[in-house]
């Protein structure tokens, strides 16, 4: 990640047109110009609304626009045929840009000139020399010292031709390694993202409180078997004053063989996992489970009552007609379009038989029927709702590569931008005056501006030394 | 309630705190210099003060959450962040001259801030995470690291200009700001230290999605802006470090990274709409 490394390695051997196709593949500009495009489609993604059925697009489109962009993917851009080629692409990029890199970083790691001669002395800028009064090995000792308060690792020594002595230090090496790791967790990601595609699923499940389940239904509409069951023991859900929502929680238990292995409650942001399958709370509702219906005479005295078992015809003791609980509504909308609240759809069998007569008796309004005239009228007494709840039944087999890639890709990012490889020489030797001289210079790969503070703080102690 | 009031303080304060960083521009004293960064370490004390009292306020109504869930506390902790990440920023590079168009950031953004509701409602189910805080904090010092690299670069630009023009005017009002090579090295290392966090911000957002929700990427549009932003600055520090963009293209790279961002954070909520509900007509 710097100027001092390479960016071009790998030499390509055969005919011209792999050369050009892999300069192409390595080249910035691809890197940039992806990046960019990329980040154009996504604004076209976020501009038009995606994956809505299709009849709403007509309410914001004309109908030749819609054809057009249903034809191009724009509705499910994010998975058109285009976008994913980007992607690839991109995937490509980095694949390539990673071979063509790994010798200079691997070389740039290995690399220890270990001896601080002429040639690399000049390619020093912050070169320094220092004569001391002191025997050499004395300051051979302060400098091992002083130098190794920075560069904790183990420093090499090498004795030189004229009798000194060579010292190299070096530190952070492996931040050079930071290039994979960004690079890596990308494709990393993408292919965890990929697994989960093609081995995984999103399903949605609703299961009525007491009752199991052994397979649920995935968003492209397949049944999925489950090796196990899941049963909702029960549901809530809880309300703040204000009417908005406070909490959602389903008691689940997982059975197997019949019996049960776990059990827990889920809420919002506590999810059940098990054998690799994840249960949400997304959503709930309700369905009557028993409606107790009254037969009413004009005068207010009851004539009959039942309690009908919804969606099951049955006869009211003490009047002919048969009646079934058929329908159900949460929010009932009344003639004049206001809300009329819960309502049950009754069918009314007569005795003399002849045509069924269908009626809606609502919950909160018991005489609401009286207005449709006759001698009697009906009225529901009681309604048991059964509750069910709405789960998001997740398999993901690839998201643990993605949270792994997602680490690794932090980690990389925090370690390219604040770590450097700093290397470090000094040379001792005696000058012809007979005093001990010491050359000291240093690189880093990266930061160079805060690793020249560190160096000038380091020759100022060394300077110090008496 | 309290908080509003200190709210309401701290909004003063910025302002005032702006009015000192353009006038320490315009005067050149840096005495009017000194009084800026303390007015604008003044405004992030009393709005610490009103956070906290919110905060405090919230568990005394018995909701007990921490004010980061609609817009207007969303709004305020921005202008806090902005606040606290400029004045670190400032000391760590030495950029005083750059206040006078980043400080007028905290003080807009609360009076924005202000048009907005601010009772303090219960959270919703989906907003009851762990992951609420850790998600929000690591966005925003993101975002006010890149505004202060938008400050800076756009600083850059005019300095730039003017060194080209006169390359050598000492005493001009130019020569008072940083040179146009530090601009772009400070510039560049605001990037440096919010991408990282940006970073972190989308994957905790990501994680926390997958246990809401159970899809870690849903493309909605905040998570789409977010990606964005963060190619629009990948675009930039590849381009910075393996073929040494500097100068002018890099700092226009700059500004519009920042737009894009204040469009992730702003104009998703208003404009369009998805799971990031805390802002938005409905």
């Amino acid at each position: 990640m710097s100027a001092d490394e390479p960016v071009k390695t790998a030499k390509t051997d055969g005919p011209d047109w792999i050369a050009k196709i892999w300069d192409f593949l390595t080249s910035l500009k691809l890197v940039v110009i992806l990046l960019l495009i990329l980040s154009a489609l996504s604004i076209v993604g976020t501009i038009i609304e995606q994956n809505k059925p299709l009849q709403e697009y007509y309410r914001f489109y004309q109908p030749g626009t819609v054809a057009l962009f249903s034809k191009l993917g724009l509705f499910d851009m994010y998975h058109s045929w285009w976008f994913v080629a980007c992607l690839s692409l991109l995937a490509l990029n980095i694949t390539a840009c990673t071979m063509d890199r790994y010798r200079g970083i691997m070389a740039g790691m290995r690399k220890r000139n270990l001896i601080l001669d002429e040639k690399l002395s000049k390619s020093l800028q912050n070169l320094t020399t220092i004569r001391y009064a002191l025997p050499l090995d004395t300051v051979a000792k302060k400098v091992v010292e002083l130098a190794g308060k920075g560069f904790s690792g183990k420093h090499v020594v090498t004795t030189a031709e004229d009798g000194g002595s060579h010292y190299f230090f070096e530190k952070g090496k492996y931040s050079r390694l930071a290039f994979f790791m960004t690079h890596l967790s990308i494709l990393i990601i993408f292919l965890g993202a990929m697994i989960g595609s093609f081995f995984g699923y999103k399903a949605y499940v609703n299961i009525f409180e007491g009752e199991t389940v052994s397979q649920v239904e995935t968003r492209a509409g397949k049944i999925q078997n489950l090796n196990f069951q899941v049963k909702c023991n029960t549901f809530h859900a809880e309300f703040y004053s204000s009417g908005a929502p406070m909490d959602y929680r389903s008691d689940l238990s997982i059975l197997q063989n019949g019996k049960e292995v776990i059990r827990k409650t889920i809420r919002v942001n506590d999810p059940l996992t098990f054998e690799g399958v994840t249960f949400y709370q997304s959503s709930y509702g309700g369905q009557p489970d028993q409606v107790a219906i009254e037969v009413v005479n004009r005068d207010g005295s009851v004539k009959g009552s039942v309690t009908a078992p919804f969606g099951r015809t049955v006869e009211i003791p003490g009047v002919a007609d048969k009646v079934e609980a058929a329908d159900y509504q949460e929010h009932f909308h009344l003639p004049d379009g206001s809300e009329g609240g819960r309502a049950i759809g009754v069918n009314v069998y007569p005795a003399k038989g002849g045509q069924p007569a269908g009626l809606w008796l609502l919950v909160n309004d018991p005489e609401y029927d009286k207005q449709r005239g006759g001698d009697t009228y009906f009225r529901v007494k009681d309604l048991k709702l059964k509750k069910y709840t709405g789960l998001q039944v997740n398999r993901d087999p690839g998201e643990i590569l993605v949270w792994l890639g997602s680490i690794l890709l932090i980690a990389g990012i925090m370690i390219a931008f604040f770590m450097s490889h700093k290397k470090l020489w000094i040379s001792l030797r005696t000058d012809n005056k007979g005093r001990s001289e010491l050359t000291i210079g240093g690189t880093a790969n990266k930061n160079r501006d805060a690793f020249a503070r560190e160096m000038e703080q380091m020759i100022q102690s060394l300077k110090e030394v008496s | 309630m309290t908080n509003s009031l200190l709210f309401g303080i701290a909004t003063f304060v910025y302002f005032f705190a702006m009015v000192l960083y353009v006038s320490y521009l315009a005067f050149r004293s840096e005495m009017l210099g000194k009084v800026a960064s303390l007015s604008m370490l003044g405004g992030v004390v009393v709005e610490t003060a009103a956070i906290g009292m919110r905060w405090y306020e919230s568990y005394q109504m018995g909701i007990g959450r921490a004010p980061l869930t609609n817009l207007y506390e969303s709004l305020a902790f921005f202008a806090w962040t902005f606040a606290v990440i400029y004045l670190v920023l400032e000391r760590k590079f030495k950029i005083r001259t750059v206040g006078a168009f980043v400080a007028p950031f905290p003080f807009l953004i609360m009076a924005y801030a202000a048009l907005n509701p601010n009772d303090i409602q219960p959270l919703v189910p989906a907003l009851k995470s762990n992951w609420l805080i850790s998600h929000v904090v690591t966005c925003f010092v993101g975002y006010a690291a890149f505004a202060v690299s938008f400050g800076v670069s756009f600083l850059y630009l005019f300095k730039a200009g003017s060194e080209k023009r006169s390359p050598k005017s000492a005493g001009s009002f130019w020569d008072f700001l940083p040179s146009s090579a530090a601009l772009d090295e400070i510039g560049y290392k605001t990037i440096a230290i919010g991408f990282p966090l940006l970073t972190i911000g989308i994957v905790t957002g990501a994680f926390w999605a997958n246990v809401a929700w159970g899809t870690y990427w849903s493309w909605d549009p905040k998570e789409t802006w977010s990606l964005i932003v963060w190619l629009i600055y990948a675009a930039y520090l590849h381009a910075r470090i393996t073929r040494g963009w500097r100068g002018k293209r890099a700092a226009i790279l700059s500004i519009v990274g920042f737009a894009a961002t204040i469009f992730c954070y702003l104009g998703v909520n208003l404009i369009l709409s998805g799971l990031h509900s805390y802002g938005g007509a409905s």
